[in-house]
């Protein structure tokens, strides 16, 4: 099923796959939105944002970003994951080990004059806070700003679109709240589609323009994040969006329950 | 103290890891990053000079090498000689004897840069090419030249399929270790002695080399 | 195959014999390469050392069993010249066309009973201190050649059988490859003796290290000592086939107590 009209410079993703994680989803995000991606451990999250990279192939789908097709497999197109424009912050960073925090953001400047790319790559640093540490090493530094240098990289390539896996999840409160506060600031002057995996509620209220709920690779529900968190179609959507730990088991909750979970968080 | 034999035994190992070592990096980032159909096959075979007995490998290769193969008689057109007994052939045999010793250090060490480095790599849009010159192989080289280290140490030792292949030819087969047998059947106790020494010095520092190397290894791709 | 590609095909292995044989030379104009029978280990060195001296010219020499160095011959490797210490390796290498002619005899040779310096063994030509040592249980190793392809090793176990002690001391043999290791191993302290080369009992390099007794030639078929040239042979090769049936090369091999073709011990 195709839907040119919708394509334009955003992000258009279909997925189908049967295993070893099941997926079969679509999904939409306009440039300069941001679309939270929430549900439990396995519901197929960091897979689509991994398809949508081009690090994972799923039996049949649809990548389109920019303008630019980058996977469609009933037409036999699959561009490798340097071929394709996409910003990918990994959830635990996965920066160069041997590489400073300059060079690192450098790395993915391959695309530019040799002589600009330091300059760049300065600048970068400087947008998300890392002045001075362009010469430490990934182990010289902290969780919070190894997230950084990572995120410096994924926008160092000029990406169609940015993906975060997890951004929050492994640092601390104050941590969380300063990258929060960053990504806001950032997510304006970036006037590219950001694709946001998460599990934590408060994240997907604060930053997305809207969240698509995922559940064994399907999308339970989607739309503005106010909105599906005060009315979930189903106690499972609101069980997930609602839940900090991944669930054993879909087990609907009691409505009594339900209700007052999302009144509490809401 | 047999100098030709001992500088036979340097230029052999010099060779051996020369020609052997390209496509053992090739052959060992194979193995630790693609998945195919009889990739368990290929380990397999790349281990197996390690457990067959040198007798074994010898005379196999004396079956390859000799006039009765086709192969043999193919390499001994080219060559206008024999392969046994010959520095061809000793070269050769030593080759296929150390594809263990020169492609698992290279497949652990490729193993061992975590997978989602390699994928930053290609999400930040470097080429397979690029990634494995600035990325793979800056955290990789330990063990390369531990394979180098290995595949010289051990072909300096190597007995079994050399005087089997080789015969104890002077100046064209008869190496280090071989010149060292051949002095203690000739009671020369001190040319025996002076060559042992020599033998265990060079396996000595490529033994310390490759452990030095292996610890860098893991310090290297620790910290992610 | 294309010229240009055949060229470059034997370009590279062309720089290999480059590293390690030029310097030796070894080919039809280099230094001859001799293969030996091990019985000869240091009366050929001597001989050799004279060649040189005299001529100018030089030799390699390889040390081996006949029966592997012959084995080696016929798959090709390049000697030029072998002296086996058996006739029939030599006769098998002419009928395959592997040496010119059917050779030459060049000495026979005979066998001792040795016994390293604190063995409790005591030698004699009839093996009687042998036969009591068994009896008292003090040979625990016994060293000769392996009779399978070592001439030197197959005239031991005749000579024990003649003295009617082969099924004795067959549980304590250790085999050697050639007889210089049977030597080896019966110099050292871990065999109580052996039956070696009187050509290497005689030798200086093994003075002082035991006691020795020869056995009667009569206890085992004769060692006919043969050699030939080989296909591969050039003219040092020739030179020196020639040489060791000259006088100077009879002398040092009496003296090493061969037996010369035409003489009687």
């Amino acid at each position: 099923m195709r839907d040119d009209a919708a394509a334009g410079d955003g992000l258009h993703v279909q997925l189908r796959s049967n295993g070893p994680v099941p997926l079969d989803l679509e999904l939409r995000c306009a440039p300069g939105q941001v679309l939270a991606l929430v549900g439990a451990s396995g519901a197929g999250k960091t897979t689509a944002l991994r398809c949508i990279a081009g690090l994972h192939r799923p039996g049949a789908g649809l990548v389109r970003c920019g303008g630019q097709t980058w996977l469609d497999t009933a037409a036999g197109i699959d561009l490798a994951p340097h071929r394709r424009a996409a910003g990918l912050v990994f959830q635990d960073y996965a920066l160069f080990p041997h590489m400073t925090a300059l060079a690192n953001v450098i790395a993915g400047m391959g695309h530019l004059p040799r002589r600009e790319r330091a300059k760049r790559a300065c600048g970068l640093l400087s947008l998300v806070r890392l002045d001075g540490m362009e010469g430490r090493r990934p182990a010289e530094l902290s969780g919070g700003q190894q997230q950084r240098v990572a995120l410096a990289r994924a926008l160092a390539r000029d990406p169609a679109v940015l993906l975060l896996d997890e951004p929050f999840s492994a640092v601390d409160r104050p941590t969380r709240r300063a990258l929060q506060a960053d990504l806001a600031r950032l997510r304006r002057q970036l006037a590219i589609p950001v694709v946001l995996v998460t599990h934590d509620l408060d994240d997907t209220l604060l930053l997305a323009d809207a969240v698509a709920v995922l559940d064994a690779g399907q999308v339970l529900q989607h739309g503005p994040p106010a909105e599906v968190a005060r009315h979930p179609v189903s106690p499972r959507v609101a069980w997930l969006l609602g839940t900090e730990a991944p669930s054993p088991a879909p087990f609907p909750m009691q409505p009594q329950q339900t209700r007052q979970h999302a009144r509490g968080r809401a | 103290m047999d100098w030709p034999a001992l500088r036979l035994s340097l230029v052999l190992a010099a060779a051996t890891v020369a020609l052997l070592l390209p496509p053992a990096v090739w052959l060992g980032r194979v193995l630790a990053y693609r998945r195919f159909p009889g990739r368990g096959l290929a380990e397999v075979l790349v281990a197996l000079p390690l457990v067959l007995p040198p007798t074994v490998a010898g005379y196999a290769l004396l079956l390859l090498f000799g006039t009765g193969s086709a192969f043999g008689r193919a390499a001994a057109s080219v060559l206008g000689h024999p392969l046994a007994f010959s520095f061809e052939g000793l070269l050769l045999a030593s080759v296929l004897v150390n594809v263990p010793f020169a492609v698992q250090p290279v497949q652990n060490s490729f193993a061992a840069v975590p997978r989602n480095v390699r994928e930053a790599a290609a999400v930040s849009g470097m080429s397979p090419w690029r990634a494995l010159l600035r990325v793979e192989l800056p955290l990789a080289w330990p063990g390369i030249v531990v394979a180098a280290a290995l595949t010289f140490a051990h072909t300096l030792g190597e007995f079994g399929v050399v005087l089997m292949v080789g015969g104890s030819i002077p100046g064209q087969t008869r190496t280090a270790a071989i010149a060292l047998y051949d002095r203690v059947q000739a009671f020369d106790d001190r040319g025996a002695v002076l060559l042992a020494a020599v033998l265990l010095g060079v396996s000595l520092v490529a033994l310390l080399l490759t452990n030095l190397l292996s610890r860098q290894v893991g310090r290297r791709t620790l910290h992610a | 195959m294309s010229l240009r590609r055949r060229s470059l095909l034997l370009a590279v292995p062309a720089l290999l014999p480059g590293l390690a044989a030029r310097a030796q030379g070894i080919g039809q104009d280099g230094p001859a390469l001799v293969a030996a029978a091990a019985d000869l280990q240091f009366v050929l060195e001597e001989i050799a050392a004279r060649f040189r001296a005299d001529t100018g010219l030089d030799v390699k020499l390889v040390f081996g069993s006949s029966g592997n160095l012959a084995r080696q011959a016929e798959q090709g490797a390049p000697f030029q010249i072998l002296m086996s210490a058996d006739e029939g390796f030599v006769f098998r290498l002419a009928e395959r066309g592997a040496a010119r002619d059917r050779g030459a005899l060049y000495a026979e040779g005979r066998i001792v009973v040795f016994a390293p310096l604190g063995s409790p063994l005591q030698v004699d030509e009839r093996l009687d201190g042998l036969r009591a040592a068994l009896d008292a249980g003090q040979v625990a190793r016994f060293a000769i050649a392996n009779p399978e392809h070592a001439p030197y090793g197959r005239a031991a176990e005749e000579a024990l059988r003649s003295a009617g002690l082969w099924d004795r001391v067959q549980p304590r043999l250790v085999l050697g490859e050639n007889i210089a290791q049977a030597m080896q191993f019966a110099t050292t302290a871990g065999a109580q003796g052996g039956i070696v080369a009187l050509s290497l009992a005689r030798a200086p390099q093994t003075q002082g290290r035991g006691t020795f007794a020869v056995l009667p030639d009569t206890w085992h078929r004769p060692l006919l000592q043969r050699m030939a040239l080989l296909r591969p042979a050039g003219a040092v090769a020739e030179r020196f086939y020639a040489y060791m049936q000259a006088p100077a090369a009879r002398e040092i091999m009496r003296r090493y107590g061969f037996v010369l073709p035409g003489e009687v011990q």
